[in-house]
């Protein structure tokens, strides 16, 4: 019977398309977006649940201005666009917001995310958001006529083809935005890194660690917090900007809570405050994600898993219930997740 | 009891650690996506329809008659921009949902197999909208607020209980809301509980919350309380939990909403100026009805009285007698057969679907804070506001901005005052 399985499920598969998914550039923007998380929950101690909101902001941003031909049409000055606006949203969740308790500031950004999501959907920004549709217009889109493609295509100094071996080939705009991603992925890292080295990053810490001593030291506690709001949000949106590269338009279906909670997830399974956490986290979620989705499709489409259990169709849900899990699983047995530090990953209401 | 409980725990891990590592497979992977559906109006599924599927370029990729079953897949050659049809026939008195199209877009970006619905209606389903004279239409609006800010008291009670007396922000609690509602259609459409026997299920499905909630303190978050993990760690293993009942319920459920066979379509009743259907005259009353029940338990019982004891202070609760670990354990019983309650009055009155806990968990969060949280009353006095409060504004607002009305409430409520309406004020922040 064992023979039997392995001559059955194709190994290989599985593990190129998982490995496939590690290095991606879905897996790009989570680390990226996980960085910036990194800074609020891990080093700061921010209970963000409104992670999605400065993505959006930094997608939405970017694509308004450029899709409005505001600055010229530039899509850099667009971009930049993006950035400041998601420092308008750093502002207006953290100047009223950060004096709560930790609790507190959790439903606050959570409601401000659907908030800023739903105000993106709502009928009377059609003309600038495009509504349920997104942005650009589908004729638009059809007709090339987009943001990604001026990254993809005008700024892609690959030549056409394949590249890679094996199952991991990918074509030149692919890998060209992969390369764009994870750079800045390690551009971001390495700002955290230099950060949490100076004497910005240990009132910072000292922050998470104990609110009131750091205040009795002097610290303006709030401005800090804010300052960490501004430059983790900032990241954040980055990777809500790339992944707008890599899909070819911004969608509100894109920003809801959920995809707060996998970045959430990422980051603890790498290990909240920890450097190469976010990194480690993403590479490995989207590979477990991947593997384990297509093992059950298998599975089910031979008929090793009864359709009363699982149906082919249900296959997608799957991930949603395996973030679930890991996500508590790993806060009741792992809080420090895979390279984090035990004594760092523990924060409670204050 | 508590070794049962223990014992169904671990028989659920294990179910689900079976099911994911069951024995591996044999067959060959396609390298190929496939996009597939259902034809269906709620439980009825539609054969003989044609569904194709054109690329963004404009040529047709492939075209397909809806088995008997109601079921069509195509295979999809490449990844792109796709565009799939509704092609018809449709059957007399079902077509395409008001506002929706025949047309769904859906962008591809790796190979999958990925699922495409239409939105359906029913000639039944249609509602004949009628807009009568303006302030009569306010304050029908005003009586529909009240109702739904009833039913979101009836769903936020056990919020704020559990908040009161565990510290425990649980963030699966719109998700016990539609356990509720979700059990009480499936006892309903197995068991034949329908008409007059509808009560029943409705029961049935409240005692069935009840347990969860047992479940979910003795399984869960009582054990880990015991491990000292902290309130917010607690928090997000319940946004986790939350997770994993939604998609359970996608998953063992379906995806499409669906209303309770019993009290699918009635005429309106007229009683002066409010025109409401019998259903929500009777969810009204029963709402209100237990609301004043909870007040009085919480105020005159022994039981109450150890709720609101521990959730005041459980070191001086504790001290004096009453059995803390006793008192959560009912205060979560209560709080999930109230939300499951809750929920089953919302499926009444809108549709009974998987995501009607993530639909309505931040109007729950609203009505928590509005009302000060770990407060019951307060959640029925902020429940109530944040109902009015959204219904009312459809008179003068778009209809999907209701929910930011409510949101908006939260975010003020909680710059300003948060400590909520009947909250006792400490430090916050």
């Amino acid at each position: 019977m064992i023979m039997n399985i392995l001559a059955g499920v194709d190994i290989g598969d599985l593990l190129g398309l998982a490995l496939r998914a590690s290095i991606g550039v879905q897996a790009a923007t989570f680390a990226l977006a996980a960085v910036g998380l990194n800074l609020h929950y891990g080093y700061t101690g921010l209970l963000n649940f409104g992670v999605v909101a400065f993505m959006a902001a930094g997608a939405y941003g970017m694509a308004i201005f450029f899709t409005q031909g505001w600055l010229g049409g530039s899509l850099l000055l667009a971009i930049a666009a993006g950035l400041v606006f998601a420092i308008a949203i750093a502002l207006s969740i953290g100047l009223p917001s950060l004096r709560l308790r930790a609790d507190y500031l959790a439903i606050t950004t959570i409601a401000i995310a659907e908030v800023l999501r739903i105000s993106f959907r709502s009928q009377r920004l059609l003309d600038l958001t495009g509504g349920p549709f997104g942005l650009p217009s589908i004729e638009d889109r059809n007709a090339e006529v987009s943001f990604s493609e001026i990254v993809t295509i005008d700024w892609n100094p690959i030549s056409d083809g394949s590249y890679g071996f094996w199952r991991l080939k990918f074509d030149e705009q692919t890998l060209w935005v992969m390369i764009l991603g994870w750079s800045l992925v390690l551009l971001a890292t390495l700002l955290i890194w230099g950060l949490m080295r100076s004497p910005w990053g240990r009132v910072i810490k000292a922050i998470r660690e104990d609110e009131d001593a750091a205040r009795a030291l002097g610290k303006n506690v709030f401005s800090y917090k804010l300052q960490s709001l501004i430059i983790g949000g900032m990241i954040v949106a980055l990777a809500g900007i790339t992944r707008s590269m890599n899909t070819g338009f911004v969608e509100t279906q894109q920003f809801k809570p959920q995809t707060t909670f996998f970045i959430w997830t990422v980051l603890i399974l790498g290990g909240a405050a920890s450097v190469w956490g976010p990194v480690v986290g993403a590479v490995t979620f989207w590979f477990i994600i991947v593997f384990v989705e297509e093992l059950l499709r298998q599975m089910v489409e031979s008929g090793w898993i009864p359709s009363v259990i699982l149906e082919s169709n249900d296959v997608a849900s799957v991930r949603m219930i395996m973030m679930g899990i890991m996500l508590a699983v790993l806060m009741i047995w792992r809080p420090q997740g895979l390279v984090g530090k035990k004594e760092e990953a523990q924060i409670d209401v204050r | 009891m508590t070794k049962t409980v223990k014992g169904m725990l671990i028989f659920a891990l294990v179910a689900f650690c079976a099911s994911l590592t069951f024995p591996f497979v044999a067959s060959a992977l396609d390298n190929e996506a496939v996009f597939r559906g259902t034809v269906r109006v709620g439980r009825q599924v539609i054969p003989d329809v044609t569904v194709s599927i054109v690329d963004a370029a404009g040529t047709e990729v492939g075209s397909v008659v809806s088995g008997d079953d109601g079921k069509w897949a195509i295979p999809i050659p490449y990844v792109g921009e796709f565009t799939v049809q509704l092609m018809g026939p449709l059957p007399d008195g079902i077509s395409i949902k008001e506002g929706a199209s025949s047309e769904v877009v859906v962008v591809l970006e790796e190979v999958r197999t990925t699922s495409v619905g239409f939105q359906l209606q029913s000639e039944e389903q249609k509602t004949i909208l009628e807009i009568p004279p303006t302030w009569e239409r306010l304050l029908n609006r005003m009586v529909s607020g009240l109702k739904v800010g009833l039913l979101v008291a009836l769903a936020s009670i056990g919020l704020s209980l559990i908040f009161g007396v565990t510290g425990l922000v649980n963030f699966a609690h719109s998700e016990m809301v539609a356990f509720g509602a979700v059990i009480a259609l499936v006892l309903e459409s197995s068991m034949g509980l329908t008409g007059g026997l509808f009560p029943i299920a409705v029961f049935l499905a409240v005692v069935i919350g009840g347990f969860l909630g047992l479940f979910l303190e003795k399984g869960i978050f009582g054990p880990l309380r015991r491990k000292k993990m902290t309130n917010i760690s607690l928090m997000v293993v319940s946004i986790g939990l939350a997770f994993l009942m939604r998609y359970l319920m996608l998953i063992y459920h379906g995806a499409e909403p669906e209303t309770y066979e019993s009290y699918k379509i009635q005429s309106g009743v007229s009683l002066g100026p409010i025109e409401l259907p019998p259903k929500d005259y009777y969810i009204i009353t029963i709402a209100f009805v237990t609301l004043v029940i909870v007040g009085i338990l919480l105020q005159r019982t022994r039981l109450g009285t150890s709720m609101r004891a521990v959730s005041d202070n459980p070191a001086l609760a504790e001290s004096s007698g009453i059995d803390v670990n006793r008192t959560i354990m009912w205060v979560w019983i209560f709080g999930s057969a109230l939300a499951g309650l809750g929920g089953i009055m919302i499926g009444l009155t809108q549709v009974v679907e998987w995501q009607m806990g993530e639909k309505i968990l931040l109007l729950i969060f609203a009505a928590v804070t509005l009302g000060g949280l770990g407060t019951a009353y307060g959640a029925m006095v902020g429940g109530i506001a944040i109902g009015l409060a959204s219904e009312t504004s459809t008179f003068w607002l778009d209809n999907d901005l209701k929910f930011l009305i409510a949101l908006a409430v939260l975010i003020v409520i909680l710059l300003v005052r948060p400590q909520g309406i009947l909250g006792v004020r400490e430090r916050l922040g």
